[in-house]
């Protein structure tokens, strides 16, 4: 198995700091992404972005190409993080806490529109099981292979297809009306 | 003959076009020509893709692509590691050891130079003289 990474980290943990900028600039999008769509909230996904990295120059030194890829270690990192968060959260009494909520305030109507969309669509993704938001995140929205996916979740691909068709059934049926009003301003706008 | 080796038919296509959506980008790579030749040739099959299409643009409004902060990156670089510099520079390790040398030498010739040691040790015995034989001098 050929790691990309595999040569930037090595000179990373070596304290070559191109090598780190050029794995941050690699990273740092994909790992908050990932954080962002499992927490729903930017500045807690930035944390853990953060927190990942400061793994990562911790291992860089002593980082040996093994059985996972790097990024594939990254990205378990991060929802292993993420999972804490939701954990965290869950302990709490509000059920809310972290989760977008539609925007009010007033905007241009198609700015609008799209903003409370947007936050429909989060709401919905942050009610699925994290399984299914995590299987999501990675395959639609930062559009990884099945493999890669099925790897960092840890699971078979027959596994990682089921997580996504549940939580895509899940969330036709509560997002329902937003496939509506699209469809609605798709035939009203041609 | 596990899922991928099957080969496709209606019931196939729908159970994938529900997991992976209507971008057969995002489906396993060896069954995306094979996918791509159903919908085309299947009516049933490409209206199921219109209507994953249809769902997938509902998932793609929350699609986030604001930038990370400004600074995050700068504050995950500060923490990179840092190549180890040599506690002593090659020059600065050089000017140690002439020092030491210079020490020696010194110590070793003023060694040399002074004079011998007084064989008589009366001035000892002096030091613990009773102050009244000093006075006495005096």
């Amino acid at each position: 198995m050929i790691d990309p990474d595999a040569d930037l980290v090595r000179s990373a943990g070596a304290g070559d700091q191109r090598a780190a900028e050029a794995l941050v600039r690699r990273h740092l999008p994909k790992m908050v992404g990932v954080a962002r769509r499992m927490l729903s909230d930017s500045a807690e996904a930035e944390d853990v972005a953060q927190e990942v990295f400061l793994r990562v120059w911790r291992e860089a030194p002593r980082w040996k190409p093994g059985q996972a890829k790097f990024e594939t270690w990254m990205h378990r990192v991060a929802l292993n993080l993420c999972y804490d968060r939701l954990r965290r959260r869950r302990e709490k009494t509000d059920p809310d806490a972290g989760i977008a909520v539609a925007d009010t305030r007033p905007l241009a109507s198609d700015e609008w529109l799209a903003r409370q969309r947007a936050a429909k669509v989060h709401m919905a993704l942050a009610a699925l099981p994290e399984r299914q938001r995590a299987a999501i995140a990675l395959v639609h929205f930062d559009e990884m292979s099945n493999i890669a996916a099925a790897e960092i979740l840890e699971i078979s691909v027959e596994a990682l297809e089921s997580l996504l068709a549940r939580g895509r059934r899940a969330l036709k049926a509560a997002l329902a009306d937003v496939a509506q009003d699209l469809r609605g301003g798709a035939e009203g706008g041609s | 003959m596990t899922k991928k080796e099957e080969s496709m038919d209606r019931e196939r296509f729908a159970n994938l076009l529900d997991a992976y959506g209507a971008d057969f980008r995002r489906w396993p790579a060896q069954m995306r020509a094979e996918a791509a030749v159903f919908a085309a040739q299947d009516a049933e099959a490409a209206a199921l893709v219109a209507e994953a299409h249809r769902f997938d643009a509902v998932l793609d409004s929350a699609r986030d692509d604001n930038p990370v902060s400004h600074d995050l990156a700068a504050r995950i670089l500060a923490g990179a590691p840092r190549a180890q510099r040599p506690a002593f520079d090659r020059r600065a390790l050089l000017a140690l050891a002439a020092c030491a040398v210079f020490g020696v030498v010194i110590g070793y010739g003023g060694g040399m130079l002074a004079p011998a040691p007084a064989e008589d040790d009366s001035y000892f015995s002096m030091a613990f003289e009773a102050p009244s034989a000093f006075e006495d001098e005096g």
